[in-house]
């Protein structure tokens, strides 16, 4: 068992009180670039890395304090990769592994609540401390009739607060990322539902065995097993998967075979996912992933499921046709499709726009033109890196009023982004599958 | 009402009979009753003979408070792990089994205390016993935390520990009876971020060390 979560300390609690927490981490965001620009009149060499570490500390600090939805939102910050600068990332993964646990008391009192018994009464034995924290939650070990189990249990309140987090997560989101506000509403009511959906414990057990049923053909995948009875709105009890989280196991230096191993289960569980049940686990973070001896790979969590409309995925993934490059009028036809340009542009836009798109698929789709792709390759990161960085620097870019990309593209892209991170991370070269329709 | 057999029973049952009889009077008329002979009369009950219980409508008030709290303490204490509970863990499950407690008299509560919960923090003159059981009950609990260090030993101010921990009690009480959200979730979350806070204020602290260096200082000078 991992040692004791540290107990956090005064948590804000009512919304004045998250506002405030926000407002100061404003503040000192605020007072970094001041920081910064008087360093930079001293030294001019200095470059924005020390700055942004300084914000993103900050930052971090406010956002893990506040528990539930803004923890999600860091989370997900920390997944677009490419849209944040380097020293925001490795601040925004730490909320994928911490949050301060809940008392015990208060487990024994939501058991109560579901079950009318105690956990002590339920299970042969029942770990007092956490063992993990999830980001609206937190997991508990118990055993029954000789069986182990993880148990999951949900802070309450958080979803009466998701919506109001999120206003509140707003003012950071715009600077963050570099979105002005029209833009940002446009995805905004599909995180909220997003969020809102998570905490539905029933739906999770139902989608996750719907998934782990429909993908248990893939090999070397091990899902576990939910069990309803013992399940409720905000508890959730799944057999316990033993193993290694993939930074773990990375250190115990693996083989190249094992590795591209559990990289094609992976890439496998996806592809099933996204081309033949078009709904698909959208949020393909380390901290879902479990790493078993004999190089199996345990999915965790079906909290964050995106459904894929039939219309958006047939011009989604069209993009990836490597003629398609060559093909403009095609192309065109299906920017306007997935509204990344609209009759709203003006021509110059519309010519900038095309040409920035242009540029990001043919290098975001690299790994599906070809039939293996090494995603050990860092330099295929780098050029995304900084693509996104020029792209978000981009004048051009950052003045366009016009949201860009349909609102189901939010998700998806997030889960292809995690994807590769993951298999990056891996150090794995898979048989990147296509559907029948795009070969 | 459900006293029909009231004669026959004992002392004990006729004291519960007042008890629930004015709390339903409470919830179907939303005020108390006009007066000792007209309730007495409705409980098929002489007036003396009430007398021998309580003596006054406040004293059943406050009946119910200390009733509830008893309640509350045996409920929690009969979880068995409530032995091996810190001092901090001891208090959050009083809070949480308390508020169960209140909840199956929430309409009565309401109906007496809603309308005054906007306003005021006062404490209202029938919940005074009550306060000296919880306070009985928080000095344990003190006490303990002081033993285990988890609370701190401070001049004067630790003094006042039981009345910080009272008010907090009575701040939780406030917010459940506004909290509109599903299954009292909110209530949940206050208690439990409200009593860590109080915990944290209480426990060894960088104030201790700096309060102890700096007298260390003015000291040695």
């Amino acid at each position: 068992m991992p040692e004791k979560l540290k107990e956090q300390g005064a948590i804000p609690i009512t919304k004045v009180q998250r506002a405030a927490k926000f407002i100061s981490a404003g503040a000192k965001v605020g007072g970094n670039y001041m920081k910064h620009y008087a360093k930079k009149m001293v030294n001019p060499s200095m470059d924005k890395e020390e700055l942004h570490l300084n914000n993103a500390t900050d930052i971090y600090k406010s956002l893990s304090e506040l528990k539930g939805s803004a923890l999600k939102i860091a989370q997900m910050m920390s997944m677009d990769k490419n849209l944040l600068p380097r020293a925001y990332q490795d601040k925004f993964t730490m909320a994928q592994y911490s949050a301060p646990p809940l008392s015990y008391p208060l487990v024994v009192k939501t058991f109560q609540k579901y079950f009318g018994k105690t956990p002590e009464q339920m299970f042969d034995t029942f770990t007092r401390i956490a063992v993990n924290a999830a980001s609206i939650g937190q997991v508990h070990k118990a055993t029954q009739n000789g069986k182990e189990l993880a148990v999951k249990i949900q802070y309450p309140g958080v979803a009466d607060s998701v919506s109001s987090d999120l206003k509140l997560v707003r003012p950071f989101a715009l600077r963050l990322l570099n979105m002005n506000e029209r833009e940002l509403d446009h995805y905004m009511g599909e995180v909220e539902e997003k969020l809102l959906e998570e905490t539905d414990y029933i739906l999770e057990v139902q989608r996750s065995r719907e998934i782990s049923e429909e993908c248990g053909h893939i090999p070397n995948l091990k899902f576990p097993k939910y069990y309803n009875e013992l399940s409720s709105e905000r508890i959730i009890t799944m057999d316990w998967i033993e193993g290694k989280h993939i930074k773990e196991w990375m250190d115990t230096n693996p083989t190249q075979k094992a590795k591209n191993k559990i990289g094609q289960a992976l890439w496998d569980f996806y592809h099933h996912q996204v081309h033949h049940l078009k709904q698909v686990h959208a949020d393909p973070h380390p901290g879902n992933f479990i790493v078993q001896d004999g190089d199996q790979l345990g999915i965790i969590d079906f909290g964050c499921v995106k459904v894929i409309p039939e219309d958006f995925y047939q011009g989604y993934f069209a993009l990836i046709k490597k003629e398609l490059l060559i093909n403009e009028d095609e192309l065109n036809q299906i920017f306007y499709d997935l509204e990344f340009i609209s009759d709203k542009d003006t021509e110059i836009e519309k010519a900038y726009f095309k040409g920035v798109f242009k540029e990001m698929i043919s290098l975001l789709g690299k790994p599906f033109h070809v039939d293996k792709f090494d995603f050990a390759d860092n330099q295929f990161f780098e050029q995304i890196f900084q693509l996104g960085d020029r792209i978000a620097n981009d004048k051009m870019f950052r003045k366009s009023r016009q949201a860009r990309g349909s609102r189901h593209g939010l998700y998806v892209n997030r889960t292809y982004f995690g994807i590769y991170n993951l298999l990056n991370q891996l150090q794995a070269e898979v048989d990147t599958t296509k559907p029948d329709w795009l070969q | 009402m459900e006293t029909a057999s009231a004669k026959k029973t004992t002392k004990k049952d006729h004291r519960k009979a007042i008890l629930e009889g004015y709390k339903n009077h409470v919830l179907e008329y939303g005020s108390a009753p006009k007066s000792v002979f007209k309730f007495a009369k409705d409980l098929k009950m002489k007036e003396e003979e009430f007398y021998t219980y309580f003596t006054s409508f406040d004293s059943i008030k406050s009946a119910i408070w200390v009733e509830i709290f008893d309640e509350t303490i045996l409920q929690a204490e009969s979880q068995e792990i409530f032995k091996e509970y810190s001092a901090r863990e001891k208090f959050l499950s009083f809070l949480f089994t308390w508020i169960e407690e209140l909840k199956k008299n929430r309409s009565y509560l309401l109906s007496l205390y809603e309308s005054k919960s906007k306003t005021s923090m006062t404490l209202p003159k029938e919940a005074a016993e009550f306060k000296d059981k919880f306070k009985d009950f928080a000095n344990e609990i003190i006490l303990e935390g002081k033993e285990t260090e988890e609370i701190a030993s401070r001049p004067i101010i630790s003094d006042r520990y039981d009345e910080a921990l009272w008010f907090q009690t009575w701040f939780v009480f406030r917010y459940w009876l506004d909290d509109r959200s599903p299954r009292f979730e909110k209530t949940d979350a206050a208690i439990e971020k409200s009593v860590n806070l109080a915990f944290d204020l209480m426990g060894k602290s960088a104030l201790d060390s700096f309060l102890d260096f700096a007298k260390f200082l003015y000291q040695s000078k």
